[in-house]
């Protein structure tokens, strides 16, 4: 198995991770409640935060 | 000039519109063109919307409507609309002599380098004791420390209505070194005494 399936497999997650956080962080600028900030802080940033983290993991390290 | 949430809510759209990309074709990754839209879609952009976003809602928090939303606040809010001029707060914000939409924040950030940012973490911690803590009734509600009057004088002192009053004139230095409190009693202590609200009339009832 090449080393790129595995690599195009860590960015499609991490893809996931930051697109899920980003549309989670985007759903909570419509409307002005204590809860919008509380899902932006505690989910939306978390899962971007993971995506990005996936994605420089995967730029560093070498899939076999 | 663009709304800074518009802006943000563009950036997050970009964000997102790349990112779908590289869960679609993955494999445009290989190319260097491919790498550099990847390093853009996955860190770059979602670290500037994420910075962009939290400016937002810091922004957001300072709103009257944000502070309220929690259920512990509503009688704090109801008290804005108290029919006394005796009610420190209903008179500030029924008179507009506070931005009515950042009424809380105006009267409860600190006049002092990064007093907005001690505010903001305050309001954090408000935040956590919401979803996460024990949360008390509206009437154990009480500030940190005891109001300082910096935050009174910010707007009032140099005013004609505050400087001729002969009340402030008699104690005038005492009253900006903070010896004595503007809410002494007897002088300005009624403030939000959500306790005494069943007894009181209002100005609008829809709110």
């Amino acid at each position: 198995m090449s080393t790129q399936p595995k690599m195009q497999r860590r960015l499609r997650i991490a893809g996931m991770l930051t697109g899920l956080g980003l549309l989670v962080q985007l759903s909570t600028f419509f409307g002005i409640h204590a809860s919008a900030f509380m899902a932006f802080a505690i989910i939306g940033v978390p899962l971007t935060f993971a995506g990005c983290t996936l994605f420089l993991y995967s730029l560093v390290s070498n899939p076999k | 000039m663009i709304n800074p949430t518009t802006l943000t809510v563009g950036v997050f759209i970009v964000s997102i519109v790349l990112v779908a990309g590289i869960i679609l074709r993955p494999e445009m990754t290989v190319a260097r063109t491919g790498k550099i839209m990847a390093f853009i879609a996955l860190f770059l952009l979602p670290i500037i919307a994420d910075s962009l976003g939290l400016s937002v809602h810091f922004e957001k928090s300072k709103q009257t409507s944000f502070c309220l939303s929690c259920h512990v606040m509503q009688p704090y809010g109801k008290t804005l609309y108290v029919d006394d001029k005796h009610y420190v707060a209903a008179a500030h914000f029924q008179n507009h002599r506070i931005p009515v939409e950042e009424a809380c924040y105006t009267c409860h950030t600190d006049y002092v380098l990064y007093g907005g940012v001690r505010a903001k973490l305050r309001g954090i911690r408000h935040v956590y004791v919401q979803y996460l803590g024990h949360v008390p009734s509206p009437e154990n509600i009480h500030l940190y420390s005891a109001y300082n009057n910096r935050e009174c004088l910010h707007c009032h002192l140099g005013a004609r209505s505050f400087e001729e009053e002969p009340t402030h004139s008699a104690m005038h230095d005492d009253l900006v070194a903070n010896q004595i409190s503007c809410l002494t009693g007897g002088c300005h202590d009624t403030v939000h005494n959500v306790g005494d609200l069943a007894k009181q009339k209002f100005w609008k009832e829809d709110h």
